[in-house]
């Protein structure tokens, strides 16, 4: 009980530190404007806004302020993509894919207003869910992980990459795995973590450094979907928006199961390394059909179905900021890009993250929900008119500003060409339905996996027993051993038909 | 679209792009930028945004600080500080692990090339974790004599002010143990809390939130004088072990440089700029809060300093055989 009393007390001296201080708003209401709108356009993404302003915030302001800039575009993007989803049946991110099944067609019968504003209120539940079970698990997954060394680490980084790059592949698992095993040797590139020794450098200075987390997400996130946008431009047709938009206080309350158990499913997945929002959304909307007392009805405009994705896409952000928080790895893409900007703000998640940052996540966090809440009901009809940009103009725009993005971080005209030989692969790995996300998560998990095993083999004096001989990793590594057992053709007919209908 | 276009306005004037008018045109008649050459928020970056600050008081102009990071012990920013004009309109936010950029590849240049000034350093400990056997230094000694390498001892990476501090107490007591590299201190004192490590040297700076915590047991200062903290005393090693003084004390060296080429008034105005700023309560305030000594050293004396650690550093580095540019080659002194 003192336990909950003390969080609440350091959660409360953090929300107001936050609240009452001007200079939030600034931030927060331009990140959640520039978040939405990235999230409503077709082809923006949540992982791009956040990874644009990373760019922009990474270094440059204070990390507190830039968490705030980060967060609130995350919440707003996730947010954003449900009013296209509803009213142009195309999914502004892959978030709302999900919500597109119902909400078009309650848009279809008139109900447009009312699916955008059950949509709002469901996010804003969603965001506090996965908050809640942020502050609460945090510190309980804290006190376990002090007992997690290099042998557990290495083995948690490896699972991280194999199990992103077998969720996220679209139809066989090695090729998310292989994605996930480009983007390691891409981490190995530099001066090893160890002993300094210059590894693949062919004597080029740039490259001493390794390839910096900014312009390879750049690369791999944006580049791609900006050709991909430009090659599949297409006018929606957009369905008018009537009806009033703010909910009624009942249909919440009698949908209160519904969004509870979205919210633990959306919470449950992001936790999940590597796994995002798009999951957590058609996870949550197949639960609820196969669960739900409207189960039939889904599909058609049901609104228990809009909010089982609603509400699973975005407690998502919280679940997946739990293992960034706690162990660096991070819970989805657009963590990913969060955790390039800790990188590059010498914050190191683990067991000696001060804990001011986490509060002060926490508090972004509510106060994201809020705004986002807040702005959702009250502009909701303003920011519908930003549907009727055709992605022929504003994907240019988004282009420089990746391009401004991966310049600003480190200043060297070297990451811009490492962003377009990023962005050249992962267009060509897209094409072939290589799952991108698994890649990122290499480099980033690549650097940890590399250090973290080859110190654990310093401690042990090369014998590999030490991933055996310990309890923990010796389940870590029975997992990574499982997971890819699982994938072997015997099973895998198992596995994808129940993948099918996850996605 | 014109939401866009407003958040990357925004965007632009949070970045702070400010201007100052132009005085007179003695310098500083426009703005100073100091280019920090490690990561933001870290403690070289802490302590220039710090005295900067301070500094500004002092002079007509105001300093932004940027980052530039990255290559080898910091060399990027090295690099791009030095292609600038030498007319101390850029500075260079610098520390002590700066002066092995030379015997490691990162650039061709001795640390000569700077004039520095050094605002302090955190002095080293030697801790272990609150559930480790060993209660002193000796006893953790004298386990190391019994089974020479085989206790791991946790320190940022090779060639690190800690990992030297921790050579030197090794040579200074005699004892040798499993030296672990960790990408920088906080990884090394998280895997001593994990029992990856049996000890740990870092900063009483870094050390101190853990100290305060009861996780991390102080067993002694790698520096001549004792430290106050957490309610207890950290004694010296220097009491219990004669030989240290031989190889101790290598403190850290946190501060900012000017291109060593620069106009004698520029780094007269600079210097009396520091001066007053060190002055300050802020300093002082800060400095005690963080555990930081204060230096103060500016000029020949500085330089003087730095040319030790640069020695120290280097063939220390040599010897272990991670330098890729041999110190003689470079006329850098053995110590």
């Amino acid at each position: 009980m003192d336990y909950f009393v003390a969080q609440l007390a350091g959660f409360w001296g953090a929300f107001t530190g936050l609240v009452l201080d001007p200079v939030t708003y600034l931030y927060m209401l331009s990140a959640m404007i520039l978040g939405i709108v990235f999230g409503a356009l077709p082809g923006l993404t949540a992982t791009l806004a956040v990874t644009i302003l990373t760019g922009f915030f990474g270094n440059k302001v204070p990390i507190d302020y830039a968490l705030i800039a980060l967060l609130g575009a995350y919440v707003g993007a996730i947010y954003g993509g449900s009013y296209p989803s509803i009213l142009l049946n195309i999914p502004g991110t892959a978030a709302s894919a999900a919500t597109a099944m119902d909400g078009h067609p309650l848009a279809r019968q008139g109900r447009g207003g009312e699916a955008l504003g059950l949509t709002t209120t469901a996010s804003l539940i969603g965001t506090l869910v996965g908050t809640a079970a942020l502050l609460v698990f945090v510190w309980l997954l804290l006190a376990i992980s002090s007992n997690i060394a290099s042998p557990e680490k290495a083995l948690l980084a490896l699972f991280g990459i194999l199990l992103s790059g077998t969720l996220m592949s679209e139809d066989l698992a090695i090729k998310g795995w292989i994605s996930g095993l480009i983007g390691l040797a891409m981490a190995m590139v530099g001066l090893d973590p160890l002993l300094s020794e210059p590894r693949y450098t062919f004597d080029w200075s740039y490259l001493l450094s390794g390839f910096q987390v900014v312009p390879v997400l750049m690369g791999a996130f944006a580049v791609p979907q900006i050709i991909e946008g430009l090659r599949t431009a297409r006018p929606g047709e957009m369905l008018a928006l009537t009806g009033r938009i703010l909910p009624h206080g009942r249909t919440i309350l009698r949908h209160l199961p519904t969004i509870t158990r979205s919210g633990v499913i959306g919470t449950g997945v992001g936790a999940l390394p590597g796994v995002g929002e798009d999951v957590a959304g058609w996870v949550s909307y197949g639960v609820g059909k196969s669960v739900g007392r409207d189960g039939a009805n889904y599909g058609k405009g049901s609104v228990e179905g809009l909010l089982c994705s609603e509400t699973a896409n975005n407690a998502c952000i919280g679940g997946a900021l739990i293992p960034l928080l706690v162990l660096g790895i991070p819970g989805s893409p657009p963590a990913a890009a969060l955790l390039g900007a800790l990188k590059i703000n010498n914050v190191i998640p683990g067991p000696t993250i001060d804990p001011a940052i986490i509060m002060r996540v926490v508090a972004i966090m509510v106060l994201a929900s809020i705004t986002m809440f807040a702005v959702g009901l009250l502009t909701a009809r303003l920011f519908v008119r930003i549907l009727k940009v055709p992605p022929v103009a504003f994907l240019p725009v988004v282009m420089v500003l990746t391009t401004i993005g991966s310049f600003s971080v480190g200043g060297g005209i070297n990451d811009l060409y490492l962003m377009l030989g990023v962005g050249a692969v992962a267009t060509l790995m897209n094409a072939m339905k290589y799952p991108i996300a698994p890649l990122v998560i290499g480099v980033i998990l690549g650097g940890l996996f590399d250090e973290t095993f080859r110190r654990s083999m310093l401690l042990s004096d090369g014998d590999p027993t030490i991933f055996l001989t310990r309890p923990m990793a010796a389940l870590f590594l029975v997992l990574n051993v499982a997971l890819i057992l699982s994938q072997v053709p015997a099973l895998q007919r198992l596995l994808t038909r129940r993948g099918r209908v996850l996605s | 679209m014109k939401s866009l276009i407003c958040a990357v306005a925004s965007a632009a004037i949070v970045l702070g792009l400010s201007a100052t008018a132009a005085s007179a045109q003695s310098y500083p008649y426009r703005d100073i930028t100091n280019v920090v050459v490690w990561g933001a928020g870290g403690g070289t970056d802490t302590i220039n945004r710090m005295i900067m600050a301070e500094m500004e008081k002092h002079l007509p102009v105001s300093i932004s600080v940027t980052n530039v990071t990255g290559g080898v012990a910091g060399s990027n920013g090295m690099v791009y500080a030095m292609n600038q004009p030498d007319d101390g309109y850029t500075l260079a936010g610098i520390s002590e692990s700066n002066v092995t950029a030379a015997v490691q590849g990162g650039w061709g240049e001795r640390f000569d090339v700077w004039y520095p000034f050094i605002v302090g350093g955190s002095p080293d400990l030697i801790s272990v974790p609150a559930s480790s056997p060993y209660t002193s230094l000796k006893e953790l000694v004298d386990a190391a004599k019994a089974a020479p390498g085989t206790i791991p001892a946790g320190a940022s990476g090779a060639g690190s002010i800690h990992h030297l501090n921790l050579l030197a107490l090794e040579k200074g007591a005699g004892a040798t143990f499993k030296f672990i590299p960790y990408k920088g201190s906080a990884p090394a004192q998280e895997a001593a809390l994990a029992g990856e490590v049996q000890l740990v040297v870092t900063s009483l700076a870094e050390q101190a939130p853990l100290i305060e915590g009861g996780k991390l047991r102080p067993l002694a200062m790698l520096t001549p004088e004792s430290a106050e903290i957490a309610g207890q005393t950290v004694e010296s090693a220097f009491t219990m072990y004669d030989g240290l003084d031989a190889y101790l004390p290598l403190k850290q060296a946190i501060g900012f440089a000017v291109a060593a080429s620069a106009p004698d008034d520029v780094k007269q105005v600079l210097t009396n700029a520091f001066q007053e700023a060190m002055k300050s309560d802020v300093v002082a305030e800060w400095a005690k809060m963080n555990h930081y000594d204060i230096g103060g050293q500016s000029g020949a004396e500085a330089s003087e300093l730095f040319a030790r650690l640069e020695s120290s550093f280097a063939w220390t580095l040599a010897d272990l055989g991670q330098t890729t540019v041999d110190p003689a080659s470079l006329g850098i002194p053995k110590p």
